[in-house]
């Protein structure tokens, strides 16, 4: 079974319809054998699961407006809650209660109801993220690699530079200039992530225009442009893909951090784990631990499912790795 | 390849990186226009027609009316001479922020480097010599899950744990605010809490033989130490895991059990160092996630060194004190880098040819 798959992933671009059917059958079976990348698969369905209930129905969940904090019947009613420090998590309030940082003294807004509000959002802005950044890193990566000469020296240098600032700091950096807001929150990761992708797209691009059958296309007559976009773009892609699935992971963690330390102004909170945890921040010295620590308990269980599905997807494209 | 050659060619490469930080640093200031790059020389408090004299000073030695590539070289001749603008959160040069924050933050990381090596080449080790033991998957299960917590959650989870809850360590500040008061002012600057001559607290101190207070300051980078190494060392302990387990398929580890070397003597003499090796090139890794990682555990236990300076002055609108960080931290990161490449080149030199 593993001679068959040997190689043959990187030449997906050729691969006749049958032939591509078998191999998803072999890769999917190569994952679905993979136990923990199984566990890490359901995790992560759950968490989509939740994303999209929030985005169609958020009725079905008990949610009632998805985008702000402070849920509206709470708004009305801000009385009843006053004076109620937040509550420990309960067979009632499943992880407990926190506190709305400009309403001093309010502490029933419900952590699971807004921590399921949150991960629509977290999870939108990470593919958001990893997406635009993967798209375009790898597009300037496979010209860069296939030109080469001048226009692959520049990019590289270009590259160096965003790597030469760690990037938390970068990204806070950025975000400095361009304002406080989540989409900005979202472009500056875009920034700092995208040459990431240029430097793997060129070195996938590099492995895969030695290869014979992009000689053959040069010799039948194809142009530079049929050669980059229909021969090497496709092998390119399938590896960037799990790349990306791991980010996926990685990224929440770093904006979610950046949401942490304040990135948002505080005045414009919107649902996401980072700011949740930041709101916490002032009430989990006092006792008030599940403030902070469940929804970084939220993030860690998504980075962690995606961390093991995107192991068992590596495993998948990379023969080698299988054991 | 000679090594001065080596040497020189990596040199040479480090000219547009240098050149490429400095204009994005640059650029970043100037994108919307001369406000953000203006704030920072000009009082807050100041208005009228002094106010706009001191613009039309800053605009003409800094030729804000020239083309843009014109004013880079104005912007970086004053960095070359020291004038990186005012910080409005010290209410003073940013150059004297750094100063005052640095000194602080290099020793955080060089005790939570120290920390991160002597706890990850042990259990890297002895996770891949017991490769599948319980211990092995032990380290596995917990090495993946600590690479998949957001940096935040590790430092406020010690600090909430050892700190705020059980108070087994201090978990704010530089030092016990209740001993300020007593710290002699003639070393310490009681507005700004600095220190006089290192401005790190426990080295002042303990250089003025001030016993209680040196202990006291030793204590409070510990947590904070703790947090940036536990950061870390899951990514450490998984290359190391990993090129210890490449290096025991060796033939000479092979040859070495084979001719009756003790056990542990292959993996500690024939196997460790040269796993550790290939874990060297990931130092990069580890400069660039010390200082990263520092803004955010240094904001949580506020630690007063340039992480927690930074986060203060983003939050409090400082653009002298970011840019400079931001330009900072990445001279920092490009020098390491090169010291290390070097280095790396001069302990392999198959690395020269490459």
């Amino acid at each position: 079974m593993a001679t068959i798959a040997e190689g043959r992933p990187l030449m997906v671009g050729v691969a006749e319809g049958s032939a591509r059917f078998d191999e998803l059958k072999l890769s999917a079976r190569v994952f679905f054998a993979n136990k923990t990348a199984v566990a890490g698969l359901v995790i992560f369905l759950v968490f989509v699961g939740d994303a999209l209930l929030v985005q169609i129905a958020p009725g079905v969940l008990g949610v009632s407006d998805p985008n702000s904090v402070i849920p509206p019947e709470l708004q009305a009613n801000l009385e009843n809650c006053s004076g109620t420090p937040p509550e420990a998590p309960s067979l009632g309030h499943l992880f407990g209660t926190t506190q709305y940082p400009g309403l001093s003294g309010i502490g029933c807004i419900d952590l699971l109801q807004l921590t399921m509000k949150a991960i629509r959002i977290d999870i939108a802005i990470s593919f958001f993220i990893v997406l635009v950044g993967a798209a375009i890193g790898t597009l300037i990566g496979v010209v860069s690699g296939y030109f080469g000469r001048w226009f692959d020296e520049v990019v590289m240098r270009v590259t160096d530079v965003f790597f030469s600032v760690p990037f938390l700091i970068l990204a806070l950096a950025v975000g400095f200039v361009i304002g406080r807001t989540l989409f900005n929150m979202a472009l500056a990761l875009i920034i700092i992530w995208w040459p990431l992708y240029a430097r793997y797209g060129r070195s996938l691009t590099l492995t895969t225009k030695e290869a014979t059958f992009i000689e053959s296309a040069r010799a039948a007559g194809s142009g530079r442009l049929k050669i980059m976009f229909r021969h090497i773009l496709p092998n390119v892609v399938p590896p960037v893909l799990v790349q990306i699935s791991l980010d996926v992971g990685t990224v929440i963690l770093i904006f979610s951090t950046l949401a942490f330390i304040g990135f948002l102004p505080s005045n414009a909170l919107v649902p996401e784990l980072g700011v949740i945890a930041n709101i916490g921040l002032d009430l989990a010295p006092f006792g008030y631990w599940w403030t902070v620590i469940v929804p970084g308990a939220v993030i860690t269980l998504f980075a962690l499912a995606v961390n093991l599905m995107g192991d068992g997807l590596r495993d998948v494209i990379d023969p080698r790795r299988r054991s | 390849m000679k090594l001065w050659i080596y040497v020189v060619r990596r040199l040479i490469l480090l000219l547009p990186t240098l050149i490429g930080l400095t204009f994005l640093v640059f650029a970043l200031e100037r994108i919307g226009g001369t406000t953000l790059f203006l704030a920072q020389y000009i009082d807050p408090h100041l208005t009228g027609t002094a106010r706009q004299a001191l613009i039309d000073q800053l605009t003409q030695r800094f030729h804000l009316n020239d083309p843009v590539y014109v004013q880079y070289f104005y912007w970086l001749g004053a960095i070359f001479q020291g004038d990186w603008g005012t910080s409005t959160t010290i209410r003073q040069p940013v150059v004297t922020g750094f100063l005052w924050f640095m000194p602080n933050t290099i020793m955080l990381t060089l005790i939570a480097s120290v920390l991160t090596w002597i706890i990850s080449v042990p259990i890297g080790v002895y996770s891949a010599a017991r490769r599948d033991s319980i211990l092995d998957q032990g380290v596995r299960v917990a090495t993946f899950t600590l690479y998949s917590m957001p940096l935040f959650l590790i430092g406020f989870g010690l600090f909430l744990t050892l700190g705020a809850a059980w108070h087994i360590l201090p978990y704010q500040f530089n030092v016990d605010l209740a001993l300020l008061p007593s710290i002699p002012r003639a070393w310490f600057d009681d507005t700004n809490s600095v220190s006089y001559p290192t401005h790190i607290l426990a080295l002042d101190a303990f250089l003025h033989g001030d016993w209680p207070i040196a202990w006291n300051a030793f204590l409070h980078v510990i947590l904070p130490a703790l947090a940036l190494a536990l950061a870390l060392l899951a990514g450490i302990i998984r290359i190391l895991r990993a090129s210890m387990l490449e290096v025991l398929e060796q033939d000479y580890v092979r040859l070495a059990r084979a001719k009756g070397v003790p056990e542990r003597t292959v993996n500690n003499f024939h196997a460790k160092k040269n796993a550790l090796l290939p874990t060297v090139t990931s130092f990069g890794y580890l400069v660039s996630g010390l200082f990263g990682g520092a803004v955010v555990i240094e904001y949580i236990f506020t630690f007063k060194g340039i992480g927690w300076w930074t986060t203060f002055a983003f939050l409090r609108g400082d653009v002298g004190a970011v840019m400079g960080s931001t330009l900072v931290f990445g001279l920092i990161l490009v020098v390491t880098t090169l010291i290390l490449d070097i280095l790396y080149a001069f302990l392999d030199p198959r690395i020269r040819y490459e």
